[in-house]
This record gives C-alpha cells, sequence and structure tokens, in this order.
C-alpha cells in the first residue's frame, strides 16, 4: 500500500474522515430521545483504538470523552480521563498482546463499560448518599451497560471494514514475532 | 511493551492526561458556567440535534402507530385510510393549533403573574443522556437574559430550575431531582413542607413534599404551591397535586406523593423566569460569579 504514498494518504484522509462521521453519528444518537440509551461512544473509541497507534488512541479517547460529558451532562473531562487511559491500553494490548478478534474487543468493552458505570455510580448517585440509589444502577446504568456492549458488536465490524477498505491493517508485536520465527 | 513506558509516545499520553484534568478542574471552578469553547460546540451542535432528537420521535411515534395498529388493525382496517386522508388535513392545523395554544399559555403566565419577568420561550434541545431526573437542555442563555438558578416553568406549572448556562444553551435539573429543594405548601390546608425528589419516585415521574406532619390535612389531587420564602422560586407558583400520603422512614414526619403539574418526562417548550419580585438568589449567584471572574 505504501508503494503509492499518494493513496495511502488519500485513503488514510478517508479513514479519518469516517471516524469522525461515525462519531459524529454516535453522539447524536446519544442526545436523541428521552430513553435510556447505549454510551456508543465508549465501543466506537475503544474499536478506533484496536486498529490505531497509542498517539492517535489517546486523541479519539480524547474526543470521544469530552462529547460523552457534553451528552451526559457531566464535569467537563471526566469521561475523557479514564477513555483515554482505556483506548491507550486497549491499543498497548492489540499491538502487543492480542489479535484482532471480537470476542476480545467485546471483552475490553465490558471491562471499559463496567468501569464507566462504576466510576459514574459512586461518584454521581452513591457519594451523595440518595436514597434508594440502586434503582439508577438497575434501571439506567445496566441497562444502558448491556446496550453498549451489544453496540459493540456492529461497530466493531463497521469499525473493521473502514479499516479493510482503507488498506490499513496493522501488524502487531505478536504477528511480527511469529513472521520472524517462521523465517 | 517496556519500550513504551519510556518512549516520546508515553510522555505525549501523559501530556493529554494532565492537560484533560486541567480541564476538569477548570470546568469545576466555574461553578455551573459553561466554558466559551464548550458553549460555542453545544451552538453549533443544536441544530443537529434537533435532527437526530426529530427522527428519534419520529421513528418513535411510527414504532407507536405499529403497535396500536397490530392491535386494532382489525377494527379499523376499513377506517383507517378516511382518517389517514383527514389527519393529513388536519395535521398541518393541529400544528398551528398546538403551537398557538401553548404560546397562549406562556402569555397567561405573564398575565397571571406581572412580576415575572419571562425570557422567550425556549425549546428542548435534548434529555440528558441516561438521567434518571431527567434533566434536559435548553436553546437559551446568558445571551437571552438567563442565569443560573433561575426557575423554569410552563404555563402548566413550575418544571426546576437552571443548573448550568452558556452563551446559548442551558442545562434545566427538574423537580425530580434530589438535589433541589422548593419550599412549599397548600393553600387550602395551608400545610407547609419542602418538595424534594427521590430516586424510587423519579422512575415514575413522580417527586415528594417532606417533613408534613404525622396529622397532616392533605388529602389526594391537593394543589401544592411554591412559598417563594428563600427567593429562589416566585410565591404561588403550581408545583404539582398530591397523589398520595406516606410516612416518614422515621416515623416522625409524613410525607405527600406529588404528580408534578407539568409532565417532565415529555417537555417540548419551556420559559425561564429571569425576575420575580422577591428574587434574591440572582444577586448572590452575580455576587459569586463576579468573584469567581475577579480571581
Amino acid at each position: 500500500m505504501r508503494s503509492d504514498p499518494k493513496r495511502y494518504i488519500v485513503l488514510q484522509i478517508v479513514k479519518w474522515l469516517a471516524y469522525a462521521l461515525l462519531i459524529a453519528v454516535c453522539f447524536f444518537a446519544e442526545t436523541s430521545g428521552s430513553y435510556v440509551k447505549p454510551l456508543l461512544l465508549i465501543p466506537a473509541a475503544l474499536c478506533i483504538s484496536s486498529h490505531t497507534g497509542e498517539i492517535q488512541s489517546a486523541a479519539v479517547g480524547t474526543v470521544c470523552g469530552l462529547l460523552l460529558d457534553i451528552a451526559c451532562g457531566k464535569l467537563l473531562g471526566y469521561n475523557a480521563v479514564w477513555l483515554v487511559i482505556c483506548c491507550v491500553a486497549v491499543s498497548l494490548l492489540h499491538n502487543y498482546y492480542l489479535r484482532e478478534k471480537l470476542l476480545s474487543m467485546l471483552i475490553l468493552t465490558v471491562i471499559c463499560t463496567a468501569l464507566q458505570g462504576y466510576l459514574d455510580f459512586v461518584f454521581y448517585y452513591a457519594i451523595w448518599g440518595h436514597d434508594d440509589v440502586a434503582l439508577v444502577y438497575t434501571h439506567y446504568l445496566l441497562p444502558s451497560g448491556i446496550m453498549t456492549v451489544i453496540a459493540s458488536i456492529p461497530l466493531y465490524f463497521l469499525i473493521g471494514a473502514i479499516n479493510r477498505r482503507c488498506g490499513s491493517h496493522r501488524t502487531n508485536e505478536l504477528e511480527k514475532t511469529v513472521i520472524r520465527n517462521n523465517y | 511493551m517496556e519500550n513504551f513506558w519510556k518512549s516520546t509516545k508515553c510522555r505525549v499520553i501523559l501530556c493529554i492526561l494532565a492537560l484533560l484534568t486541567g480541564v476538569m478542574i477548570y470546568a469545576l471552578s466555574t461553578g455551573g458556567y459553561t466554558i466559551s469553547t464548550v458553549g460555542l460546540f453545544k451552538t453549533i451542535a443544536a441544530p443537529f440535534q434537533y435532527a437526530s432528537n426529530a427522527i428519534s420521535e419520529r421513528v418513535e411515534y411510527t414504532l407507536r402507530l405499529y403497535r396500536n395498529a397490530e392491535i386494532h388493525y382489525e377494527q379499523n382496517k376499513a377506517l383507517r385510510e378516511e382518517i389517514a386522508e383527514l389527519n393529513r388535513e388536519l395535521a398541518d392545523y393541529e400544528q398551528t393549533k398546538e403551537e398557538l395554544e401553548k404560546l397562549r399559555g406562556f402569555v397567561g403566565i405573564k398575565e397571571e403573574h406581572e412580576d415575572f419577568t419571562l425570557s422567550a420561550p425556549c425549546d428542548v434541545v435534548g434529555y440528558i443522556t441516561n438521567d434518571p431526573f431527567h434533566a434536559f437542555m435548553i436553546n437559551g442563555g446568558t445571551r437571552d437574559g438567563i442565569d443560573l438558578y433561575d426557575p423554569v416553568v410552563t404555563d402548566q406549572g413550575l418544571v426546576g430550575v437552571i443548573t448550568e448556562v452558556g452563551t446559548d444553551t442551558a442545562t434545566v435539573t427538574t423537580l425530580l431531582s434530589p438535589d433541589i429543594s422548593v419550599a412549599a405548601y397548600c393553600a387550602t390546608t395551608t400545610d407547609r413542607g419542602v418538595v424534594s425528589g427521590t430516586v424510587a419516585l423519579s422512575m415514575d415521574g413522580l417527586t415528594r413534599m417532606q417533613y408534613l406532619d404525622q396529622n397532616t390535612a392533605l388529602r389526594e389531587n391537593k394543589v401544592i404551591l411554591t412559598t417563594g420564602e428563600n427567593g429562589m422560586f416566585p410565591r404561588g407558583y403550581v408545583i404539582g397535586y398530591v397523589r398520595s400520603i406516606e410516612n416518614d422512614d422515621s416515623g416522625m414526619t409524613a410525607y405527600a406523593v406529588l404528580t408534578p403539574a407539568a409532565d417532565l418526562t415529555n417537555l417540548d417548550k419551556v420559559v425561564v423566569v429571569t425576575d420575580f419580585d422577591g428574587k434574591a438568589i440572582k444577586n448572590d449567584a452575580l455576587t459569586r460569579k463576579e468573584a469567581a471572574d475577579a480571581q
């Protein structure tokens, strides 16, 4: 692919524009209607991070985290900080230890969504000592978390398709080692 | 992997994290006033949110129609086409009428409460994602004379208060939230208490009036009004109607479960009371803002 630098650059631009559009769609879907909804920005950020380097994934985590703060009416930067950490961790894991598989992405989404739900529950509800605070968990955070994990499946395939179309498969350290050992 | 911790990449990521923490601390220090960049973003995003909300409403409407149609399909089959035709003709008329009724209602507020200074009617841009207390964003801000802690109302009753404000947008926390306390009374029984939400009641769109005497004379359907005592809310505005009387866990007092007069879970237009007789909190809020600016 890199033998034609111009084509490579164009494909990279197309890829990032597609990512930006996807993030925008996730944000607007999250802010529409008054029902419990999945936090689409979390799996979107994680799936994109699994295909990119650490710096790019930190940038994606920042943007998605800040948008999540605005959509959920949280303190600006609150979601961004932990999402950056999660995105960089996902990028590093995919670079050194994991292969691009739906199951591994699902497990990572479950961990990150559970972390987000836990932090949200503690800092925005439990810490204030409201009565019946467990209802927030059972009626809002848990359904939203389950929907988020389910929504990560189509997002995984969609982002994978964008990557394949733009010909930007990343060979991770694990694959490099296998190739080195074979030759 | 060891190389990553010593690399420039790692330092850049740490810088990003430090920057975000700084943003978070700065946002915290603004005390409810939206950061200008975010305010600008919200202004730009508002039309898109309108569009996505419109699509969402349309989908919900279609799904509801489908469910009802399935139940009554056989009975209504013959009549549906005729109704659809009539509906199409009536749609424009109804929409215009509804809009007119809402605006007339807002004019009615001004007629009933001459001391009120009202903002222009604000559209509900969208509800805050997964908020159990149905907080929402409106398309009015400091540019429209709206400030922190201004009461938000409809012609039916009190809705809540402004808890975050930017130039063109503001966030409203509703009566369902436990973070809001409104001094209230019943005009007919003179019972007094404090209206504040709970997590459990907010699930059903209800709130409660607490600290009532155990032998309270309050009964179902009694109207609860604001006392206006702390200067945060105007006096005599309808909060809601008594649904039931319950005993507090402590057994010392009773509380009334209230149905808010305005349907807080399904709002599309509200007005903000920017000034009224006896308003005190605005000056306090401004003092705090000025002090924060001076720092």
